[in-house]
């Protein structure tokens, strides 16, 4: 009761909590500001000009011209930064598939997984486009540089959610085949594949979707596909063919991606459980096609 | 118990479908005609090692590679395009990521034309618009910075937004039940609880656009891919080599940092 009574009293706003602290975090983000935009040599004229002249270029790509990209053969190379794709995602899955198991914490002794581990850190730190710099004067121009550099540059992702599937898998599986008998491979092969398969799988696909970007941007220095003709068309200005290629680009990325996203869900839906939530972070940045 | 002996036989085994059989043929024949379009030969792997290419990425001269012009002042402009583009774009994705959730959006209308808007940005690859800017409003970082800030908003609204989507709308619910307008209902009820979300995923876009960057030079957008792409044209891959192994050490260093603060955060 008495406590009750002393409510009216003690009702009063709280203080505010004290702000001041924050200029201490503001601070280091003004300097960054201010230092990042010192090396852009920004002149108030080009400040000024860029939006004008972003926007004439833009006015001059309308219309796109299909008809003249369509002579110059750029459907053949839109499909093949699909086939780059297709093969260089091939690639991957395939190398990275057993070495996921040899990677995964719970399967494989730790002598053999830490290497590779980082074997497919190192990769993955490298961008395909790098990759194909070097690759390039290996195998010289042309679209099987693209390829290589995409398939080894997805071993690495590919490996890494392989790994990390396995590592999520009800082990009562592997356990079982032991109980008969079976060998760490039959173990592999009868208790583990069977349950991460899905999810592996619809990780290749979707990885798939991510080197159709990376491959349409490989062509841009020689190594295949449909960047090298958006290259040229904006060399030469000629502004309503490289919006026709860049919009028959976008028009394949988008039906690929659909495309994939559907057969995903099929995957998905009705198989192991997915920790989606967790995945979706790295996964969907990874559109980006710059890392993974 | 006799029954249970035989018919503990083994089950037969299901026959796969003849629908299963057709995709498998048909991808199997895509494939085949992919790998025919990109040439497809694994002979250069055991032709490399004879291929006097490799003599050209050896030794690496480090005298040139540690020169302050040759590789530090371009790392630097890199890493200004990115901080940058990472400021510009992070700020502008948190309007845009609230009118993008269904939870916070002011209305359909806006909903719909920076979903759609957003998609489309995101189809086109970053350095597709790199090459795009660099055309437009000419070479250098400048042109880099802005086409780095447009696809990092993209990829950071698409991350964002489903964070908003998810949070929960109690207390959305509390400030517009007390009277609140929109912008601040929003502000106090969902911005508190997504906040350090916001400030991981910046990080992220900030590991993404350091990458970005290094290679972004080599559409004529600035950074230190200009000097890897000019070595090239000069076919001195012993000094793009030593640059790689420099620009990868430093942009490692980075991101250990960043992910180290971000895992503090989430």
């Amino acid at each position: 009761m008495e406590t009750l009574s002393d409510t009216p009293t003690s009702s009063q706003r709280p203080p505010a909590p004290k702000t001041f602290h924050r200029w201490f975090i503001a601070l280091p983000f003004l300097v960054a500001i201010i230092w990042s935009v010192t090396g852009l040599n920004i002149t108030l004229s080009r400040l000024i000009d860029a939006p004008g002249d972003a926007w004439s270029i833009l006015r001059q790509m309308i219309p796109p011209a299909f008809g003249e990209v369509y002579e110059r053969g750029a459907v053949g190379k839109i499909f093949e930064s699909v086939y780059i794709a297709w093969i260089g995602t091939i690639i991957g899955a395939f190398a990275s598939l057993p070495l996921a198991f040899l990677a995964a914490h719970n399967v494989a002794p730790i002598w053999i997984r830490s290497p590779i581990r980082q074997l497919f850190n190192s990769i993955r730190a490298v961008p395909e486009l790098i990759l194909a710099v070097i690759l390039i004067p290996v195998t010289g121009l042309g679209a099987w540089a693209g390829t290589l550099a995409i398939g080894i540059h997805s071993i690495g992702t590919l490996g890494k959610w392989a790994c990390e599937s396995i590592e999520d898998i009800d082990e009562g599986p592997i356990e079982a085949t032991k109980a008969c008998g079976g060998k760490w491979v039959s173990g592999m092969r009868w208790g583990v594949l069977p349950q991460v398969m899905p999810v592996i799988s619809s990780y290749w696909l979707f990885r798939f979707e991510i080197n159709v970007r990376a491959s349409a941007v490989l062509g841009m220095i020689g190594a295949g596909g449909v960047g090298s003709e958006l290259v040229s068309q904006l060399s030469f200005r000629n502004f309503p063919a490289a919006s026709a290629v860049l919009l028959m680009t976008m028009a394949v990325v988008l039906t690929i991606d659909t495309i994939s996203a559907a057969v995903r869900r099929r995957i998905i839906k009705g198989a192991v459980s997915t920790d989606e939530e967790s995945r979706t972070f790295e996964a969907i940045t990874d559109l980006t096609g710059i890392r993974s | 118990m006799n029954d249970s002996t035989d018919t503990s036989e083994r089950p037969v085994k299901p026959k796969p479908r003849a629908r299963s059989f057709l995709i498998a043929l048909v991808l199997l024949g895509l494939t085949f005609w992919a790998a025919f379009k990109v040439s497809f030969d694994l002979s250069t792997f055991w032709e490399v090692w004879s291929n006097p290419i490799w003599s050209k990425f050896w030794p690496i001269p480090w005298d040139w590679v540690l020169k302050k012009e040759n590789t530090f002042d371009p790392l630097i402009e890199t890493l200004q395009i990115a901080v940058a583009s990472t400021l510009l774009g992070c700020l502008l994705a948190l309007p845009v990521s609230f009118a993008m959730s269904s939870l916070t959006t002011p209305n359909k209308i806006v909903y719909f034309i920076s979903k759609t808007v957003m998609n489309l940005v995101r189809a086109v690859p970053d350095l597709f618009w790199a090459k795009l800017l660099v055309t437009a409003i000419g070479i250098g970082a400048f042109a880099g910075a802005w086409s780095l800030s447009i696809f990092s908003l993209a990829v950071m609204v698409k991350l964002f937004s489903e964070t908003v989507d998810a949070a929960d709308p109690r207390p959305l619910e509390a400030a517009r039940s007390s009277g609140a307008r929109h912008l601040p209902a929003v502000k106090t009820g969902v911005l508190p609880t997504v906040f350090p979300s916001y400030v991981a995923y910046s990080l992220y876009i900030f590991e993404l656009n350091i990458r970005a960057s290094v290679v972004l030079g080599l559409v004529g957008a600035g950074g230190v891919g200009r000097v890897i792409e000019t070595q090239r044209q000069f076919f001195r891959f012993d000094r793009i080599l030593g640059l790689l192994i420099i620009i990868f050490g430093i942009v490692w260093v980075i991101e250990q940092i960043s992910v180290s603060l971000r895992k503090r955060l989430v």
